[in-house]
């Protein structure tokens, strides 16, 4: 896209765009920080965590207020309004997801006083590394204005969706076999159903990149997953 | 029979303009809806004014300027040697970019039309049409004590809200606004913008303006015209919120194209 006359206006453009990158880099090592500190058991880390999503929050208002100034002084219209809207979505979703990430650091906290669950750990880490790179590949269609890449990272959320459904069965295996497992493993659960909702928020933020992009939301035709936590399980089989 | 679409209020088809050998329009063809907004955006100089001209034959009164293609009004060619030209100005009415207000009184500026094509059957009926379109034209208020005194005394502001009383005074079937809101305070051009709005919703309005918030308020199509060619036309929500031609969007975004 070619300049604009006003060059404060590339510049303010610019500077949201920044911004959005800086509060995408915080929450990325968010996540990933708390799956570590989940699985190494590692508590100063877990409160880095927490501590860090301040920034973050601090982050998002900033982005509000700059994108607010910049609808009221320079009435962007077209491509610029659309990027103008749709970084207060994508702000707004990245700081959801360093919410789940601060609840995960938290609940690691917890988790480090209990015995621990053979396995799960990994499995939740694994999960997190892959929202985590979607989110990075979201993040990246952003900056390039890719909008074939935001939509791979769309279909890629079907994965996190099975991750998802394979630990809640897990879970319930564990809680099943030994019931002593039941606090640290409701616990994990909420984790894994936390880390499975950043992964429809960075959908979220990818939907945004190709709204930027192209000025079209995707409409339904993303993959959905087995729905298997939904289905009743006849007690007999349990 | 003609080329124009039907049930369209005006036609243009493959307009060409020249003044000279400038090639000021080349090959528009446009459909104006009735009971609507439209909006004529783009670089100066890019034609839109001449265009607009070539919609109720102002043209014409220009001697180096040639005119081809077809142009109708309800489907009827209006360059018929059957259509009368002063005819036609009662039924498309213009308000001009440069105030051209008669040197004569307030009053008689805006009651000249009504008067010669016999809107009035009374000075009392005369004096309520003249105080309907100059409230309309949101200038009542400021003149209504010297309704005597010369228009051209008026401010540049006054005076365009003048020539847009005037414009409305005739009831026309069309009404162009070239840029009737260049020399106007915020207030003043709200309240045109809403009898644009008023307007719309009987008759078809065009109106060409370089301030893009305000086409995107007051239309409900926009046409973007470059280099004398008109290079998208469609709904107004779309040409701002996502445009499909390059230039458009360099354009109305304020880039270098
Ligand atoms: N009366 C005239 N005689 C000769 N050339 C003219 C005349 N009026 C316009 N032109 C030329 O025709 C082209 C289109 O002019 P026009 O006035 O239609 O542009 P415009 O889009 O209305 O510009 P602006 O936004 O500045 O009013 C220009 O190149 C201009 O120089
Ligand atoms: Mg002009």
């Amino acid at each position: 896209m070619p300049e604009h006359i006003l060059s404060a206006f590339d510049r303010d453009l610019e500077a949201i765009r920044a911004r959005v990158m800086r509060m995408g880099g915080l929450v990325e090592e968010a996540l990933l920080n708390a799956a570590r500190a989940l699985k190494a058991r590692d508590e100063a880390l877990a409160a880095e965590v927490r501590r860090g999503d301040r920034a973050i929050d601090a982050l998002e208002l900033e982005i509000n207020e700059s994108c607010a100034r910049l609808l009221a002084l320079r009435q962007p219209i077209a491509s610029d309004l659309r990027t103008a809207l749709g970084v207060m979505k994508i702000a707004g979703n990245l700081e959801r997801v360093g919410d789940y990430a601060k609840n995960m650091a938290k609940r690691a906290n917890v988790l480090a006083q209990m015995r621990p669950i053979e396995g799960a750990p990994g499995s939740i880490k694994r999960m997190a590394r892959e929202v985590h790179a979607m989110l990075s590949d979201a993040l990246e269609a952003f900056i390039r204005e890719d909008a074939a890449l935001a939509e791979d990272v769309r279909q890629r959320d079907l994965e996190v969706d099975q991750m998802y459904n394979a630990l809640f069965r897990e879970f319930l295996t564990f809680m099943m076999e030994d019931p002593r497992s039941i606090t640290a493993c409701m616990h994990l659960h909420f984790i894994a159903k936390n880390i499975e909702r950043a992964g429809d928020h960075v959908t979220a933020i990818a939907e945004q990149v190709i709204y930027v992009v192209t000025g079209e939301l995707p409409g339904e035709s993303r993959p959905k997953g087995n729905r298997d936590v939904y289905k009743v399980i006849p007690e007999g089989e349990l | 029979m003609n080329n124009c679409s039907q049930g369209t209020k005006v036609t243009a088809r493959n307009v060409n303009v020249w003044y000279g050998d400038n090639h000021a329009i080349k090959d528009v063809s446009v459909d104006i809806s009735d009971r609507m907004v439209t909006a004529f955006i783009g670089p100066s100089g890019c034609g839109k004014s001449t265009f607009l001209r070539c919609l109720n034959r102002m043209n014409d009164t220009i001697p180096t300027c040639r005119v081809e293609g077809e142009l109708c009004l309800d489907g009827e060619d209006i360059h018929d040697a059957r259509v009368d030209p002063v005819e036609l100005r009662a039924r498309v009415g213009m308000v001009f970019q440069k105030p051209n207000p008669f040197p004569k009184s307030i009053y008689e500026n805006v009651a000249y039309g009504p008067r010669i094509h016999g809107l009035a059957r009374s000075r009392a009926e005369l004096d309520e049409i003249v105080e309907k379109s100059l409230r309309r034209a949101a200038l009542w208020d400021e003149v209504k004590d010297r309704l005597q005194a010369p228009g051209t005394g008026l401010s540049g502001g006054q005076q365009q809200r003048l020539c847009i009383a005037r414009a409305v005074a005739t009831g026309p079937e069309v009404l162009l606004m070239d840029e009737p809101a260049s020399a106007l305070d915020p207030i003043a051009t709200a309240q045109i913008e809403e009898l644009i709005d008023e307007l719309g919703r009987s008759i078809a309005v065009v109106i060409v303006t370089h301030s893009m918030q305000q086409a995107a308020r007051v239309s409900q199509r926009t046409a973007f015209f470059h280099l004398g060619n008109l290079v998208e036309y469609g709904e107004t929500d779309q040409i701002f919120t996502n445009p499909a031609d390059s230039r458009t969007e360099a354009y109305i975004t304020g880039r270098i194209g």
